[in-house]
């Protein structure tokens, strides 16, 4: 999972950056509103955390044009102004959520969370598909029960498959989404990290979960995908 | 809002003009009895004078030989309660009625008359004297008789003509000042009436809505038209402040939450999980850079605040303290060194090395006047730029202009610069532009001096700022020996 953040202040911004990928979510960061809107505006991002206050371009402005855009990328405002118009006004505007400075690391890790499970369609932390189980909190897997120790990459990529069940998805969307720009990335690291986590998932009599679809991509396997 | 103080406008209206009026009717009722009374006189004794001669010509010959008189009342109307008496020249009464006084004719033999009261009752009397001429076609001319009448009737009916005359005037009087009074109600409550729109309207301001346009009702009134307009005036300069007010506590609470913010976030990062004591460490120095930080921006914003205070309601002390401002210039330029350096930039300082400026600011906030508006210049300087200090001081003024070499400042800018938490460039982030305080405090420092501060553009580009200062010019030696003395 990716995620923008559109804060100017650094600092703060830091902060985020550093929590939001010790969950195990990519981040890409904006100073601005100008930046952050031609970051948002390229629909690879899964969350948007977004300043209100921002120089060049109000936090406001690059909501607005994003839904202009027909983009619906969930979007958490931060904010210190509270007044209940201002709120209003956000959440109408496009706004998924919001949250007063200053707020709870934890809590803004679990929003974005929270909006990005709702985004693909899931209301739970905890998603299971056929005798796969895996719990978005605590970030563990299990399959029959069994529990299957992951690295954070694995995890993340299984979690993003998960989220897109029977769906296929290509390498590019898988990096693009698995990776901000700070990392060094290569398509063959994909390759890797999806033949690891077809060896750790295969357990003794199971059935295979990730396909892959030559030139197209992966995708849990359909008999697996039925709940 | 009825107490027993209250003064009602209307009432007072009112009440002024009916007891003008009051007077004005008695003052005509007066008149009028006067008048009337004459009036009713003259009638009166026309009708005396017209009775009495009817009586003198009743006299008349008697159908006898002797050449006597005698009354014949026939044609002779008298008046109710009339009384009267006809004597002839020998005294003899040809007629009478009643009991008449005696009245002496007066010598010419003039009509005349008198009020006499007669059985309880006021009369006026006519004395009639006249000479009755019998056989005027006689050789001898006739016989004369001088005849006497004395004729009077009740003074009564003119009292009564007059008592109707002054009895129709009050009552009509009564009735004009009953109209009169609610015309005048009603009037004045409508003239009045914008000033209960004006009211209305100014019942409507709140904390919430300070809006107020005066009724055009009473724009148009030229009595209200300077309430309405100080009103207006007056709402609109609260509001200004109200909304500056509301804006800097707003904009405070930004700095402050978003401060605040920063140092919750490193600690809970922190936390998240176990770090090794390397990362402890250093996310305690970066918790502790958040914190000066946050420590920074409070203590701006309460400098800010003392300084606004009146300069009578802070201790005495300190408003009676003077500082050097060669010394507090050196001060500064110490100070904003390292960032000076770090920038390359010169800062060239000019002042006249025989005499000092002593200001009337303690040498804290001298000091803070002068490094912001350094500080500011060196924000705003290219890399390798000079700064130039310079300091000109006549009688009583001291002037200090610092120019930078920047990119000088738009008109937008110069309107807002000196309000607080104002960021010239909205892209200029916190970091590069500071809490937006600087100039604000340096504004209120001079003003609190009685002096002025204010930002252009030079003729060679870039932007001075002019601080003027009331200030004593002394001799530099003189100065550094008190300086020696302290």
């Amino acid at each position: 999972m990716r995620v923008l953040l559109v804060e100017d202040e650094q600092r703060l911004a830091e902060n985020i950056v550093a929590a939001l990928r010790e969950t195990g979510l990519a981040v890409d960061h904006a100073a601005d509103g100008e930046a952050g809107s031609l970051l948002a505006e390229q629909g690879v991002y899964d969350a948007i955390v977004l300043d209100l206050m921002l120089p060049g371009k109000s936090g406001q402005r690059v909501l607005q044009d994003l839904r202009r855009r027909k983009l619906h990328t969930p979007v958490l405002i931060l904010t210190a102004q509270e007044s209940k118009e201002s709120i209003v006004n956000l959440l109408n505007a496009g706004a998924d959520d919001y949250l007063s400075k200053p707020f709870d690391l934890g809590e803004l890790l679990a929003r974005i969370k929270a909006l990005i499970r709702r985004a693909k369609g899931v209301s739970t932390p905890v998603l299971a598909i056929s005798d796969l189980e895996l719990n978005t909190v605590q970030q563990t897997v299990r399959r029959r029960g069994q529990v299957v120790d992951l690295s954070p990459t694995e995890y993340r990529i299984l979690e993003y498959l998960i989220h897109r069940p029977r769906a296929v998805v290509s390498q590019r969307e898988l990096l693009e989404h698995m990776y901000d720009f700070d990392w060094e990335h290569h398509s063959n690291v994909i390759e890797a990290h999806i033949s690891n986590l077809r060896r750790k998932l295969n357990l003794a009599g199971t059935e295979p979960l990730i396909e892959t679809l030559r030139h197209r991509g992966y995708r849990l396997r359909k008999e697996a995908g039925s709940q | 809002m009825k107490s027993s103080a209250s003064v009602s406008i209307t009432r007072r209206l009112v009440v002024t003009v009916l007891i003008l009026e009051l007077l004005s009717a008695a003052t005509l009722i007066a008149a009028i009895t006067v008048h009337e009374w004459s009036v009713q006189l003259e009638i009166f004794d026309t009708s005396l004078v017209a009775t009495a001669e009817s009586l003198m010509g009743a006299v008349q010959d008697t159908e006898d030989e002797g050449d006597n008189v005698m009354l014949d009342m026939r044609g002779v109307r008298l008046a109710k309660d009339a009384v009267f008496r006809v004597e002839d020249e020998g005294g003899k009464v040809l007629g009478s009625t009643g009991e008449p006084p005696h009245l002496e004719a007066s010598a010419s033999g003039a009509p005349f008359f008198r009020n006499i009261r007669v059985s309880g009752r006021d009369y006026r009397f006519i004395v009639l004297n006249g000479t009755r001429i019998v056989d005027p076609g006689k050789a001898n001319g006739g016989v004369r008789h001088s005849i006497a009448i004395i004729y009077g009737t009740p003074l009564r009916h003119v009292w009564h003509e007059v008592r109707e005359a002054v009895r129709f005037f009050a009552i009509a009087t009564a009735f004009l000042l009953g109209i009169t009074a609610a015309l005048m109600a009603w009037l004045v409550r409508k003239g009045l009436s914008p000033v209960h729109e004006l009211a209305y309207e100014a019942e409507r301001i709140g904390p919430d809505d300070w809006q107020f346009h005066a009724p055009e009702s009473a724009k148009k009134t030229s009595e209200l038209r300077p309430l309405a307009a100080a009103l207006e005036a007056a709402l609109a300069r609260l509001q200004r402040s109200f909304e500056q007010q509301k804006r800097f506590t707003s904009d405070a609470a930004h700095e402050l939450k978003t401060d605040v913010a920063i140092v919750k976030s490193s600690l809970q990062l922190l936390s998240m999980r176990k770090r090794t004591l390397d990362e402890y460490g250093q996310g305690l120095e970066l918790s502790l850079e958040d914190i000066t930080r946050l420590e920074s921006t409070v203590e701006k914003m309460l400098t800010l605040a003392r300084l606004e205070q009146p300069a009578e309601s802070c201790n005495s002390s300190a408003a009676s303290q003077t500082s050097s401002l060669r010394d507090v210039i050196a001060d500064a330029v110490h100070q904003s060194k390292p960032f000076a350096q770090l920038k390359s930039i010169e800062v060239a300082v000019e002042i006249n090395a025989n005499t000092d400026v002593r200001l009337p600011i303690d040498s804290r906030d001298a000091l803070l006047l002068c490094s912001n508006i350094l500080l500011n210049a060196l924000q705003h300087s290219p890399d390798g730029a000079t700064v130039r200090m310079a300091v000109t001081a006549n009688d009583d003024t001291a002037r200090l202009t610092v120019r930078d070499q920047g990119e000088g400042i738009s008109d937008e800018d110069r309107d807002h610069v000196f309000e607080p938490f104002y960021r010239g460039d909205p892209s200029r982030s916190r970091k590069s532009g500071g809490t937006g305080l600087g100039l604000s405090i340096c504004k209120a420092i001079c003003e609190r001096a009685g002096g002025s501060i204010e930002i252009a553009n030079d003729a060679l580009g870039g932007a001075v700022v002019t601080v003027a200062l009331p200030a004593k010019v002394v001799a530099s030696s003189t100065l550094s020996a008190s300086l020696k003395a302290e």
